[in-house]
């Protein structure tokens, strides 16, 4: 996938051209989007997708720090690896879908770190809402030119404790902490 | 062979569903003992699925059998009435309610659970409980009691048929072979 996308990342700094100059805003694709999970089961893993509902990003690469990302997931329309799982993670136990069916991240703070960046924010769950950390990557789509930055590939990957949002249904049989996997394909306005 | 019961005498059917029931509530207790037991993950999470078929399968036993009863009564205790008769029905009621209560308070747990109960592992039963947290923690602490009941209930059952047996007055023979020998 990505890996025939030329990897600009944020060092896309260094490849000149008319983007440059300002902030940009992007539309999400969202069939092209996915949230992606995954926890162990025993032995085993669980694996799934949450709906992206609602991605604004903003991408500055002159100042990575003005960089802003806002994530909505609809939490209703989970998916898990067996039918059981997806049931679970939608009830009230874990992701209490009915009561809450959106989850939320946006970033309070953008750092540059090696060829990506670290996006702090704020993550609610559960309407729970609690600090955390996301590694960003940025890659140039399949089919774009070097240097266009029209449309990209955002992925921010992280982990978290589902009890430090209350989702703590079925903890004797799965684990704590969840690894979270947000693949964004975003297209420039305008 | 006579299907129906007699006033002196199992019928084949009234011994089948003992029998079945028996085997069938062995086989339970065995596999709720492992679930309780063992590490889930997905190599085992069909023991779950054969749980919750066979408990239900368990109710549809019990539920027929009771239907059977009242449609061809069973015959009268061997033996004189004496407290041990009195204990004998007391505890016949006692399994009953056991094996009625037993699948209905597992159902209801996992009705409260929000997961769909499956049958057979193809069709969903409906849920008989809302789905809470508080009722799920209720409903299995009941299931586990009604459990170790039954557990003691079996142990007694079973002695008492082998010292009735052993005494000579053929009531385990007579749920074996439908009669006493004489």
């Amino acid at each position: 996938m990505a890996r025939t996308i030329l990897s600009t990342l944020f060092a896309a700094l260094l490849i000149p051209g008319p983007l440059m100059a300002a902030p940009v805003a992007y539309l999400l694709d969202r069939a092209a989007s996915t949230v992606a999970f995954e926890t162990a089961f025993g032995p085993d893993l669980i694996t799934g997708t949450i709906p992206l509902d609602i991605a604004d990003l903003t991408l500055d690469f002159d100042s990575v720090a003005n960089c802003t990302v806002a994530v909505q997931l609809d939490v209703s329309g989970a998916e898990a690896s067996f039918p059981f799982a997806a049931q679970a993670l939608k009830g009230p136990k874990v992701l209490d879908a009915v009561a809450h069916p959106k989850m939320v991240f946006k970033s309070t703070a953008v750092k540059a770190r090696g060829d990506g960046a670290i996006v702090a924010g704020n993550l609610t769950i559960r309407g729970v809402t609690r600090p955390v950390q996301l590694a960003a990557e940025i890659f140039r789509q399949k089919g774009t030119v070097e240097g266009d930055r029209s449309r990209l590939t955002v992925r921010l990957t992280g982990k978290i404790n589902r009890s430090d949002f209350g989702a703590t249904g079925w903890s004797d049989m799965v684990d704590d902490a969840v690894r979270i996997i947000i693949t964004a394909r975003i297209e420039a306005k305008g | 062979m006579a299907l129906r019961n007699t006033p002196d005498s199992f019928g084949l059917v009234t011994r089948l569903l003992h029998w079945t029931t028996a085997l069938l509530v062995i086989v339970m207790l065995s596999l709720g003992l492992r679930i309780a037991d063992m590490e889930p993950g997905l190599a085992n999470l069909w023991l779950y699925g054969l749980h919750k078929t066979l408990g239900l399968t368990v109710l549809g036993l019990i539920l027929v059998r009771i239907g059977w009863h009242i449609a061809s009564p069973v015959p009268r205790p061997i033996g004189g009435p004496g407290w041990d008769h009195l204990a004998a029905r007391a505890g016949h009621i006692a399994f009953y309610l056991l094996l009625i209560g037993i699948p209905l308070s597992g159902w209801a747990g996992s009705s409260a659970t929000g997961i769909d109960v499956m049958f057979a592992d193809r069709w969903v039963v409906p849920p008989i409980a809302a789905v809470s947290e508080a009722g799920e923690a209720f409903w299995f602490r009941l299931h586990d009691i009604q459990t170790k009941l039954l557990i003691g209930l079996i142990i007694v059952h079973g002695l008492a048929a082998l010292k009735r047996e052993t005494a000579g007055d053929g009531t385990l023979t007579r749920m074996i072979r439908g009669r006493t020998k004489d």
